[in-house]
């Protein structure tokens, strides 16, 4: 009796979670087997599609953009935001002001961000080339069109984009060390660099790990800004590993093939996952 | 003794002369070096904040209005044309509609589901309890962008592409809600809930009843989260809808962008709307947004 009562409260989610979060596990596993268009499927191929991915330059060459992604924003969300939630952390009347200014951008939809993004860098018209002119560097950077630049807009956007969500953990973390630390070391004698080399950067250190393992995750999966911004150009330069399988998948009418890349890209981010889990139980004792 | 007694007053955070006698003592030693870092701060935050109040301006310049002198964006003459037309003769208020409904649904609905499965894994006992709660979590690890694929081959099947319902039914069952609602519900007092059974209340009674107003900050930042991440959702909608009708904010937004490429004035305009709605919940719930990120952030 008992049991079926639980099963009453457990049944709404367990039949949601069962039909959209686990089957599809299984059937990508099984349309990655076969070659299957967007209308049916068509024949068992066993394991063709894995072995065309493993020769394809362009998995290889997004999956590299995607990890690229991962290197260039991993260790500058960090120090960013780190730098944020020192800044929102003092004691001073800007406190509020700080803190929601630097996390007011999470909040905007990644479409407005990306457009906000090309109109403000637009060549000859846009605020941000219009904006260095004025103050007399005579430059007309071309911000989408040139590998490196394009890679810098796509960096700095996320940064700007994302890097409240980090602040906050990097605050929580900030707040949770005791005041005692500090004022003991006050009497001690030491300086505000040596109070943050050996109380507060120590003491951040578990809270660092998840956001470094947080972020490597969230970057995996890049893919909206980049496709609205550079639509992964200039050629293919920074087109991420989602992107393509969405072509393969639906312009080029492959789902079998996008299902391969797709369990990939999902071995890749379990992977991670599982880290991250672990870190997660060593933290918690 | 002394000492003692000043080291535990110092730590005292109630006594508030000890605390004015603080920060005058910081203000005079370290006013230079404060000084410095306010202004770096003032300016990161002023950097942070301006793409969003350049769009504000740039939606309230008449229609057509190009320039190259940055400054001119901020001056006069000002209308709010831009937001009429765009109102009343485009989809984006449909748009801005189905995105409403859509994240309204889907956290009312998530709150829904997690909290009864949390309910019963955290107070009933009964069999395969731990081994339900394993499969639940094992759900952290599967990302959505890795299945989406066969996801859209599932909705399709079921006959949810291009619906509210495709939109919203793949996103309700969330593990992570399940993780931190469950934790919640385990710091109920045991007592409260037993005696409630002694007295003959239902479980439903006490879930309703007892559980769920405990557990409100909870319920808030889980909500808060599920409603941003539905509003700004974009790889599924950009999927699974097809007709203009049904488009998100994020999905529909592109779409106008690229029709306009011209001038900035429209597009701005329309992002503005999309964001508009955002920014005043911001402002509003600003501090149980904080809270809880640093409350699901370090949890999850």
């Amino acid at each position: 009796m008992q049991d079926m009562k639980a099963f009453l409260f457990i049944l709404p989610f367990f039949v949601v979670y069962i039909i959209f979060t686990i089957f599809p596990v299984i059937k990508g596993l099984e349309m990655s087997l076969y070659d299957w268009n967007l209308v049916k499927k068509l024949e068992f191929v066993g394991l063709e599609n894995y072995q065309k991915m493993f020769g394809d330059p362009h998995f290889w060459r997004t999956l590299w953009n995607t990890t690229l992604f991962v290197i260039l924003t991993t260790p500058t969300m960090v120090l960013l935001s780190l730098g944020l939630a020192l800044l929102a952390n003092l004691n001073t009347r800007f406190k509020t002001i700080f803190r929601s200014s630097f996390f007011i951008p999470s909040i905007l939809s990644v479409s407005v961000i990306s457009f906000l993004v090309i109109f403000m860098l637009q060549p000859y018209n846009g605020f941000v080339n219009n904006f260095i002119q004025s103050i007399g560097i005579n430059m007309e950077p071309f911000w989408m069109d040139d590998k490196v630049l394009s890679w810098v807009t796509i960096v700095m956007v996320t940064l700007w984009w994302t890097v409240g969500f980090n602040m906050i953990l990097f605050l929580a973390g900030l707040q949770d060390i005791p005041e005692s630390l500090y004022e003991a070391s006050e009497i001690d004698g030491a300086t505000g660099w040596q109070m943050f080399k050996y109380i507060t950067l120590p003491q951040l250190v578990p809270i660092g790990r998840v956001i470094i393992l947080l972020q490597i995750l969230a970057s995996y999966k890049v893919f909206a800004q980049i496709l609205l911004i550079t639509d992964g150009g200039p050629g293919g330069a920074t087109r991420p590993l989602i992107q393509y399988i969405y072509e393969v998948g639906f312009t080029q009418n492959n789902l079998g093939y996008a299902a391969a890349m797709s369990y990939a890209l999902f071995f890749i981010l379990l992977i991670l996952s599982i880290v991250q889990l672990k870190n997660q139980k060593q933290e918690e004792g | 003794m002394d000492k003692h007694n000043l080291v535990s007053n110092r730590r005292g955070k109630s006594n508030p002369r000890f605390k004015k006698e603080k920060s005058n003592f910081l203000q005079k030693n370290r006013a230079p070096k404060m000084g410095v870092k306010i202004t770096i701060g003032l300016i990161v935050a002023i950097l942070f904040v301006f793409p969003i109040i350049w769009m504000l301006f740039v939606s309230i310049k008449p229609d057509g209005f190009a320039t190259t002198d940055p400054l001119s964006w901020f001056l006069p003459p000002y209308t709010f044309g831009n937001y009429i037309n765009l109102l009343f003769d485009s989809l984006i208020l449909r748009w801005l509609l189905n995105s409403l409904i859509v994240a309204v649904v889907t956290t009312i609905l998530t709150l829904l589901l997690t909290s009864l499965a949390a309910y019963a894994l955290s107070q009933m006992k009964f069999r395969f309890k731990y081994f339900i709660f394993i499969f639940f979590l094992l759900g952290l690890m599967i990302p959505g962008e890795a299945t989406i694929i066969p996801l859209y081959e599932v909705a399709k099947s079921l006959n949810l592409l291009d619906s509210y319902s495709g939109l919203i039914l793949p996103m309700i069952a969330s593990p992570l809600g399940i993780i931190i609602l469950k934790s919640f519900f385990d710091g109920v007092p045991k007592e409260v809930v037993e005696s409630a059974i002694m007295d003959g209340c239902s479980h439903f009674k006490i879930y309703y009843k007892i559980v769920l107003p405990l557990s409100k900050p909870a319920l808030a930042a889980i909500g808060i989260f599920t409603f941003i991440g539905s509003w700004n959702n974009f790889l599924w909608p950009f999927i699974s809808i097809l007709s203009e009708e049904l488009y998100t904010l994020p999905v529909g937004l592109p779409v106008f962008n690229s029709a306009y490429t011209q001038t900035y004035v429209l597009p701005m305009t329309a992002n503005a709307i999309a964001s508009i709605p955002l920014l005043i919940a911001f402002l509003l719930f600003e501090k149980q947004i904080v809270k809880g990120i640093s409350f699901t952030g370090i949890k999850g």
